[in-house]
Order: structure tokens, then C-alpha cells, then sequence
């Protein structure tokens, strides 16, 4: 079983909320960490992540100068910063389903809704330890693959070309799938 | 980037430990995973027995700033409708008000007043889904977060929790009907979901 060593990370924290940021570091402190920066905008935090070179972001959504979308694609632009892979875990009291799209869509790496837990917070950035996802590029995307599923009974057009045996995937009639499976 | 296939779509390469395959409208990257630095074996010295339960006790240990942290949160929430009183709803107060909101909706429970993260909660969706904020009436702002700071301060008597739900359902209801007003008879949509699972798969690389 993977463990985490927090001894050997160092987080960025955003958050213009100070409380929320002192619970932040608590609990990463709680696991072990001992290298924690902290920013409270988004300005700030674009500054402390060229600065100090994070192992791992961890962002709020709502915040002053840019928001944490923003500063997410700000750091997502290949070649502008030294590392546009690094995983960032937003965490927000955003808990709609198209917040979460938008996010995901911006390359966001991790969604956590608010109210926090450690174990919740422990459980995403294992998950960005131990598991994590490939990058895709594409003319107006770059982030964390998105598909976080392989769905072998998907029936549809395969969006991405080139990646699939068909491109297209034939749809079978509602129907005719009933009575197949009569 | 190595020769890819005869029809031209697929290209696989290394770079620097970054293995990308190129396909015909997008391109598959896989860095090589800096953060293997910090994978541990459970026996390693310096990683406590359980991280989870380590921070939990962490967190508890500052619990005693919570009621404080509380305090300052209503403050500001109240400090935010008493601009909207004076001047209105403009993209300056409506936006403090909500994120005052906001902060309480996702921090109260953590905090200890669960019960006024709900209150908090309808008053960001009452300004979210209002089309027109200027139209929010300022009465229903004030029920809001007077209703916050009850909870807050009555937070461990008796019969608080009730008085505490009756008064949150209570302004959901009048909230929804406000906001069925203002949408055209029907209330906007609900899309609330929870975070998408991340869970580890087994047999983690």
C-alpha cells in the first residue's frame, strides 16, 4: 500500500479567507507536511507559484484580482511557467454541476466542495500522488484528461480523432438493444 | 517523437521522461510523475499511523478559535448588508455580501454552526439566481442574515436547532417564491451535485 511521505511536499495554498487558510495548513500540517506557502489572491498566488515551485496547488474559487478559474489557466499555459502540470486541487463551496464542468474544463485537476474534511483533502491529493492523470492537449484545451472513465458499453461519436479503432461508434436502437438482451 | 503509424495519426515520442502520443486532433502527455518522490511505505519513520486521524486532532486542538472565527465571519456579513442597506445593490456590495455569504455556507459546519451554513447558503442562491439583484428585496437580505447571526448566537441552547431549521426552511420557502417571481414561474435549475469520486483505483502505479 502507497503512503504519502507530506514530508517531501510543498503545497501552495489560495485562499482569501484567513481561517480558511489557517485549517488548510493545519490539516496539511496534520499529515505531515512541513513546507506550506500561502497566498490570499489570485495575483499573489500566480507570484508565490513561480516563486516557490509547489508540488501541489490547493485553490479557492471566489477570490479577489483573478480568481482561482483564472490562475488555473494562467498556470496551465505550456511554456509559461516551470511546471503547467502541476496538480491543482480546488476547493470551494461551489457545489453546482456546471461549476464543477467549468472547473475541470479550465484544467483543474481535483474538485472538492466545502464544508472540508481531512479526509476528504487527504483523499484528493493521494489521488494526485499516486494516480495521476495523463495531459491532453488540444487546440483549446490542455489540462488533466478529463475522461476519468473508460465506459465500455458507450454508445456515441468519439469526439477525439485518431483515438479510437472507429471514430464513430455506431448507436444501436433503443429497441433493438431490448430485444437483444431479451 | 518516433515514426507514428502509415495513416499518419498516431505519433509516439519521450522527452525528457515525458512520453507524448500524438494523435490527429489532440495529443496524449505523460509526464513522469514527480510526486513519486513523497510515495512511502508504511514503516518509514516520520509518517504517523494514520495521517487522517493526525490531522483530525490537529483540527480539533484549534477548534478553540472556531466560535471567534465565527463571530468575525457574521461580522462581515453583517458589515456587507448594511452597505447594500445604505447604497443599494451594485457589482461592488452584491458581490461582498455574497462572498460573505459564500465564506459561512462553506465554513460554518467546519466551525461548529452547521445550521448557519444553511441559512448562508439560501442567501447566496437568493442573490445567485436573481437576475436583477437590484430587485432582491432588502427585507429578505435583512431575515437572511439576521437569521445567521440567531443561529450563531443561540448555537448550543435549547430548542436552538429547531428554532434554527424552522427558520432556514422558513426562508427557503420564501426564497423560492421570490425566486419563481423573478424567473418567469419556474425556479431555476437545480444542479447541485457532489464532488466526482477520485478514490484511488487499486493497484495504484
Amino acid at each position: 500500500m502507497v503512503r504519502i511521505d507530506f514530508n517531501r511536499l510543498r503545497f501552495l495554498l489560495i485562499d482569501d479567507n484567513a481561517h480558511m487558510r489557517r485549517i488548510l495548513r493545519t490539516l496539511l500540517h496534520g499529515f505531515g507536511s512541513r513546507e506550506v506557502y500561502e497566498a490570499e489572491d489570485g495575483a499573489a498566488g500566480l507570484e508565490a507559484f513561480t516563486h516557490n515551485i509547489p508540488d501541489i496547488v490547493i485553490t479557492d474559487w471566489a477570490m479577489p484580482i483573478f480568481d482561482g478559474l483564472e490562475l488555473t489557466q494562467m498556470i496551465r499555459q505550456p511554456g509559461a511557467n516551470a511546471n503547467p502540470f502541476v496538480p491543482i486541487i480546488m476547493l470551494t463551496g461551489h457545489s453546482e454541476k456546471k461549476r464543477v464542468m467549468a472547473a475541470r474544463d479550465c484544467g483543474v485537476t481535483e474538485f472538492l466542495v466545502k464544508p472540508i474534511s481531512a479526509n476528504a483533502l487527504y483523499q484528493r491529493i493521494l489521488t494526485v500522488v499516486v494516480n495521476p492523470r495523463p495531459f491532453i492537449k488540444t487546440k483549446t484545451f490542455f489540462g488533466p484528461d478529463r475522461r476519468r472513465l473508460v465506459n465500455p458499453n458507450y454508445v456515441g461519436v468519439e469526439r477525439r480523432k485518431g483515438s479510437a479503432k472507429a471514430e464513430i461508434i455506431p448507436q444501436q436502437a433503443l429497441l433493438e438493444r431490448v430485444k437483444t438482451t431479451e | 517523437m518516433s515514426p507514428g503509424r502509415r495513416d499518419g495519426t498516431r505519433k509516439t515520442g519521450k522527452s525528457g521522461g515525458t512520453k507524448v502520443t500524438q494523435f490527429r486532433d489532440h495529443a496524449v502527455i505523460e509526464p513522469q510523475n514527480p510526486l513519486q518522490k513523497a510515495w512511502a511505505r508504511q514503516s518509514i519513520e516520520g509518517i504517523g499511523s494514520d495521517p487522517v486521524a493526525d490531522a483530525e486532532r490537529a483540527l480539533a486542538a484549534l477548534s478553540g478559535e472556531f466560535a471567534g472565527w465565527m463571530d468575525s465571519e457574521c461580522e462581515r456579513l453583517d458589515a456587507a448588508r448594511k452597505a447594500v442597506r445604505a447604497k443599494g445593490f451594485d457589482a461592488e456590495t452584491r458581490q461582498a455580501l455574497y462572498h460573505a455569504g459564500h465564506d459561512i455556507k462553506g465554513q460554518a459546519a467546519t466551525f461548529g454552526f452547521p445550521r448557519a451554513a444553511t441559512a448562508a447558503a439560501s442567501l447566496c442562491r437568493l442573490i445567485e439566481r436573481t437576475p436583477d439583484a437590484r430587485r432582491i428585496p432588502v427585507d429578505l437580505v435583512d431575515q437572511h442574515v439576521d437569521a445567521v447571526r440567531a443561529i450563531v448566537r443561540e448555537h448550543g441552547t435549547a430548542r436552538a436547532d429547531i428554532v434554527a431549521e424552522a427558520l432556514s426552511t422558513r426562508l427557503r420557502e420564501v426564497t423560492d417564491e421570490f425566486l419563481r417571481a423573478e424567473n418567469g414561474g419556474l425556479l431555476p435549475d437545480e444542479d447541485e451535485v457532489l464532488s466526482p469520486p477520485t478514490v484511488p483505483r487499486p493497484g495504484a502505479r
